[in-house]
């Protein structure tokens, strides 16, 4: 029995008068890999920027690694640091070196001596098999690289929890693997993920549990297996039947 | 392997015809390519040298530059420029109303500020420590010279100073009160407080649209009535407290629109890693901040300077004001075109170098640039 790492009970996101989150519940196990999938605007996105507070909630609960999401931003400061998250269009610093990329924030925020800051960063640039680029700055690198980049700056962190909001899809179509080849390690490694993303075949080889979200409820989760290949709703046999058919 | 020769012929024969890049071959292309091209060139040339040669025949060849007996007398019935009038006057010029046997400590104080701007241009330091303690280190030599008082030298008060001096000091001091009051107003007016951003947003729409002639004149001549004694200060303190505030109003505009062409990804990826405000605003939001804005940076830091200028409105003596006075004995009346081409020379050389150093920076930060 491990903890929980995120437990959401009954939340509700309001844009306005508009609801984008609906009632959700969701617990997320310490080294649980969850993979979520559904259409664009189904809040998939705006759900796991709420377990960092990139996003507020109206109503109900979000306990992230024990703590609870309130206006206590010195709380909210001291999760994110433990929560790691890769972004669609990379967000790299274009005026820091990849290096600094790596290193600002274990240095600022967690106070980690310059040196072994940069030690942790080339581990972990070696990782995702970019140490040669460690000078560079971001904009001299093509867009897997980058991305490659931003999943170490989040790893230098050492997070608990890694969220990953569509990392994939501003890539070129051949750039695409070798991101999700370092996503795939990372799992095999235990790390607790939440993936919003498009990769079925991701989702199948490594998600513990694939949740379906369609017009911010949670419609169905399941196995990778239970839910491809015998969806019960509706709404995510539709879905499936367009993302899998080609 | 023929593929690439097949590449290589034509590119060749393309190179041949543009090879003789000679001056003669280049200024046949640009200026003669057509009979028109021809006498346009031609006439527009002859009316250029024509220009250049009576300029230079006026400031150089029938130009008197030293006046022996220190009169205007050498420069009667000449066709020429009188520089000697630059030559008798120039200690007024520079140094305004300080008194004559103390001028070297202006021309000093005036070496230490310029220097002090020089140093802190340099990308050594730019660390904040380095930065404060030059600073400190300036304004401090600076007043200690000017001011006197100390280690046995006579006390000038700050009316007398004057000048080039004056106009260096003023421009430092109030760029450099300036522009963290900028960046505070910038701050203040993105809060989301809405009290804290409007207050903001009303106190810079209000110092723009008032003319900053009034602002010196409200901070010079107005406040000594409503401020009690001891916040008066002296004069040239309330002065480039409101020059500065006129610089911040305009500046902190520029450097909110350098933070809103920042895209939100760059402030969210900072907050993810759980950076605060303050590093995420110092490290991460202001230095791109600064990048994008820094044309408008550089336009708004040579506006500043010319306008030290109407400081005069005041009662100092700032550089153009010593001109007028250079010229302005019965004696060198005659002489005011070549004091302000020599006032506008000075000028030239502050502005055109602040300019230069723009262009620097901009090739500098490019290197990082997407």
């Amino acid at each position: 029995m491990s903890e929980a790492a995120v437990r959401i009970a009954g939340m509700n996101k309001f844009y306005g008068r508009f609801q984008v989150l609906r009632d959700i519940n969701l617990d997320v196990r310490s080294g649980e890999r969850i993979v979520i999938c559904g259409p664009s605007g189904s809040g998939k996105s705006t759900l796991i920027r709420c377990i960092n507070r990139l996003e507020e909630h109206q109503q109900g609960r979000i306990d992230v690694l024990g703590t609870e999401l309130n206006d206590d931003i010195g709380n909210i400061d001291h999760i994110r640091r433990d929560v790691g998250m890769v972004f669609q269009h990379f967000n790299l610093f274009p005026h820091l070196t990849v290096l600094e990329n790596c290193t600002l924030a274990p240095t600022l925020a967690r106070k980690v001596p310059v040196e072994e800051a940069e030690a942790t960063a080339m581990t972990y640039l070696t990782r995702v098999r970019i140490p040669e680029q460690a000078a560079k700055f971001p904009g001299q690198l093509s867009g897997g690289q980058q991305q490659r980049v931003a999943i170490a700056r989040a790893l230098c962190m050492k997070p608990k929890i890694l969220l990953f909001d569509e990392p994939t899809s501003a890539l070129d179509p051949e750039m695409i693997k070798e991101v999700l080849d370092v996503m795939v390690e990372l799992a095999q490694d235990g790390m607790t993920m939440l993936c919003v993303t498009h990769e079925m075949g991701f989702a199948r080889q490594v998600a513990d549990r694939v949740i379906f979200m369609d017009k911010g409820e949670i419609v169905e989760q399941g196995r990778p297996a239970e839910l491809f290949d015998n969806p019960k709703n509706e709404r995510t046999r539709t879905f499936l039947s367009q993302v899998l058919s080609h | 392997m023929t593929a690439v020769s097949d590449m290589n012929t034509p590119s060749q024969s393309l190179n041949s015809g543009l090879q003789p890049d000679g001056l003669p071959a280049r200024l046949r292309r640009r200026y003669f390519r057509t009979p028109g091209n021809a006498v346009i060139s031609m006439v527009g040339m002859a009316a250029l040298f024509y220009l250049a040669f009576h300029a230079l025949d006026w400031a150089v060849l029938k130009a008197v530059w030293i006046s022996p007996d220190s009169t205007s007398a050498v420069c009667r019935d000449i066709a020429g420029a009188c520089w000697a009038v630059i030559q008798q006057r120039w200690r007024i010029i520079i140094f305004g109303l300080f008194p004559y046997d103390e001028q070297w400590r202006s021309m000093l104080a005036c070496l230490v500020m310029v220097a002090t701007i020089v140093l802190s241009c340099l990308p050594w330091s730019w660390r904040p420590l380095r930065l404060s303690i030059l600073w400190c280190a300036g304004f401090l030599i600076f007043y200690v010279l000017m001011r006197g008082g100390l280690f046995g030298m006579r006390a000038v008060l700050p009316a007398d100073w004057g000048g080039l001096t004056l106009t260096v000091f003023l421009y430092a001091a109030g760029v450099l009160i300036g522009m963290p009051m900028a960046i505070a107003m910038a701050l203040l007016r993105r809060s989301d407080m809405p009290l804290v951003s409007r207050m903001t947003g009303a106190l810079i729409d209000g110092v723009r649209s008032l003319p900053l002639i009034t602002i010196l004149f409200t901070a010079a001549l107005i406040f000594p009535f409503v401020l009690p004694g001891w916040l008066q200060g002296d004069k040239i303190w309330r002065v480039i407290i409101g020059f500065a505030l006129f610089f911040a109003a305009y500046q902190a505009e520029i450097i909110r629109s350098g933070i809103q062409s920042i895209p939100v990804g760059q402030e969210e990826a900072a907050k993810a890693l759980g950076l605060s405000y303050w590093h995420r605003t110092g490290r991460i939001i202001l230095p791109q901040a600064f990048r994008n804005a820094l044309p408008p940076t550089i336009n708004q830091l040579v506006i500043t300077f010319k306008e030290t200028s109407l400081i005069v409105i005041i009662g100092f003596f700032e550089i153009l004001a010593s001109g007028n006075a250079a010229y302005g004995t019965g004696e060198w009346s005659f002489a005011y075109f070549e004091v302000y081409i020599f006032v506008a020379l000075v000028y030239f050389v502050f502005v055109f170098s602040l300019s230069r150093y723009g262009a620097y920076l901009e090739r500098r930060m490019r290197f990082g640039q997407h």
